[in-house]
């Protein structure tokens, strides 16, 4: 059974179709990477697989369980599906490690000096430990967005989403923020990230989706989709990129 | 009979204060339950809470207070309860401070991002835990001022519960009035004693304000 599988997904705003029927499978394991041109539904997309936007057609399962059942509880869901967005999202008024431990206390009842222990763990990762007792907005946006990405990861996901996580970065921060994230896939964590960087695409995806006008367009192995586009379209949005 | 005005009137006046404290006190109190009742109900999921909420909201702040107060002391003696100045006070103001209140917080609420409920939501947080743990917390700083704001006003607004029969500050002003007919001297001596209370609530809330910025 696919971890994520997506059949044939309609999402609109009022008259305004983001999704056209989408269907996608992400295997455990697998590097998702998403592109294409701003509104052509990837966010959209990536915000359906945790029922973060909810769905006027098709199916959204996750290991089995259909996001889109209004019977299914959307909270044990997302313990194992963490997210990470473009805008950090941090909660300013708690300092790193609660924003870190909030969730794994109050969700999973994890004891506080187990959770103190989990959240050094977790910034280790992120090579930010020294940050566990400050303020958010005392962090570059660089440091914010791995700070996010530890608060993701100290729910010990089975899946990951990314959403353009570097877009909000001024361009010497990215860097840093695409070590971590190639750090946790080399981790073996199953991935699917919206980006602009197709550099970083390449490097670390396993396969590559582009999406236009609301449906998969294209997609395939990282490299070749990248390097040998079959679609006009897609040739067009990776010059435009590109250069 | 006029007699002169005396430091034992200006006692008296200090002495009636404590009704306009007590009558403050209940009202914020019971505009404090309400109020949050309805903040809630206002940012409900559901649309028909939602509606609830407005429709509460509207209704007390398209109506006099003292239409309220009118109600519940002279309104239910008609149909045979007898309601005690206390109990009409009590139920009057509280709903009067509750929508009050409610629509501040309701505001402070909202202006916490949609993005922190969103992040909640992703970390498996329920509605409550979102609120409690997130949105409150940040909304309790921005509710400072102008909650302090309204019970500033409210402080003022007790002098209308002497129509049913409370002898508050004011009322104790225009008593004092009457026998020693020195309004001028009398009334600002009763703007004063408001002064002393208020002044130091809006000075406080400043200090409460920076603090909790700083702070967080």
């Amino acid at each position: 059974m696919s971890l994520v599988e997506l059949k044939n997904v309609v999402k609109r705003y009022g008259t305004n179709t983001v999704l056209n029927g989408v269907s996608l499978t992400v295997e455990k394991g697998e590097i998702i990477a998403i592109i294409g041109r701003s509104g052509s539904g990837k966010s959209t997309m990536l915000r359906c697989v945790n029922g973060l936007e909810p769905i006027q057609g098709g199916t959204v399962a996750f290991d089995g369980i259909v996001v889109n059942d209004p019977a299914t509880d959307l909270r044990k869901l997302r313990q194992h599906v963490g997210i990470v967005f473009q805008s950090f999202n941090l909660f300013p008024h708690l300092l790193v490690e609660k924003n870190i431990t909030l969730a794994p206390k109050v969700v999973k009842g994890v004891p506080p000096a187990e959770a103190r222990a989990l959240a050094e763990a977790v910034l280790r990762k992120v090579g930010l430990a020294e940050k566990i007792d400050a303020y958010p907005d005392q962090l570059s946006g660089g440091q914010q967005q791995r700070v996010a990405i530890a608060r993701s990861l100290a729910m010990q996901p089975q899946l990951m989403l990314f959403d353009e996580i570097t877009s909000a970065l001024d361009p010497e921060l990215v860097g840093e923020v695409l070590k971590v994230l190639e750090e946790v896939a080399r981790e073996g964590m199953t991935m699917m990230l919206v980006t602009h960087e197709i550099g970083f695409a390449r490097k670390v995806a396993n396969r590559v989706v582009f999406m236009h006008e609301g449906k998969i367009w294209e997609q395939g192995p990282a490299a070749e989709t990248l390097g040998k586009p079959r679609t006009p379209e897609l040739e067009t949005f990776l010059s435009a990129v590109l250069h | 009979m006029i007699r002169e005005l005396s430091y034992i009137d200006v006692l008296y006046l200090i002495a009636a204060t404590r009704w306009t404290l007590a009558l403050t006190a209940i009202a914020f109190m019971g505009g404090g339950i309400v109020g949050l009742a309805i903040a809630l109900l206002r940012v409900s999921s559901l649309p028909p809470l939602r509606w609830l909420g407005a429709i509460y909201v509207h209704a007390v702040q398209g109506t006099p207070l003292l239409a309220w107060l009118f109600v519940f002391f002279f309104g239910l003696s008609i149909f045979g309860f007898t309601v005690s100045p206390w109990l009409a006070a009590a139920a009057a103001y509280s709903i009067y401070a509750g929508a009050f209140l409610g629509e501040i917080w309701r505001g402070c609420l909202q202006a916490i991002p949609r993005t922190q409920w969103e992040a909640g939501a992703s970390l498996g947080l329920g509605f409550t835990q979102q609120l409690r743990y997130i949105i409150v917390p940040q909304a309790l700083r921005l509710a400072i001022p102008p909650t302090v704001g309204f019970l500033v006003q409210l402080i003022k607004n007790t002098s209308l519960a002497a129509v049913i029969g409370f002898i508050e500050l004011t009322r104790e002003g225009q008593l004092t009035t009457a026998t020693t007919f020195r309004p001028f001297t009398v009334y600002l001596i009763v703007a004063a004693i408001y002064f002393a209370l208020c002044f130091p609530l809006t000075q406080w809330s400043r200090r409460l304000e920076r603090r909790l910025h700083v702070a967080r």
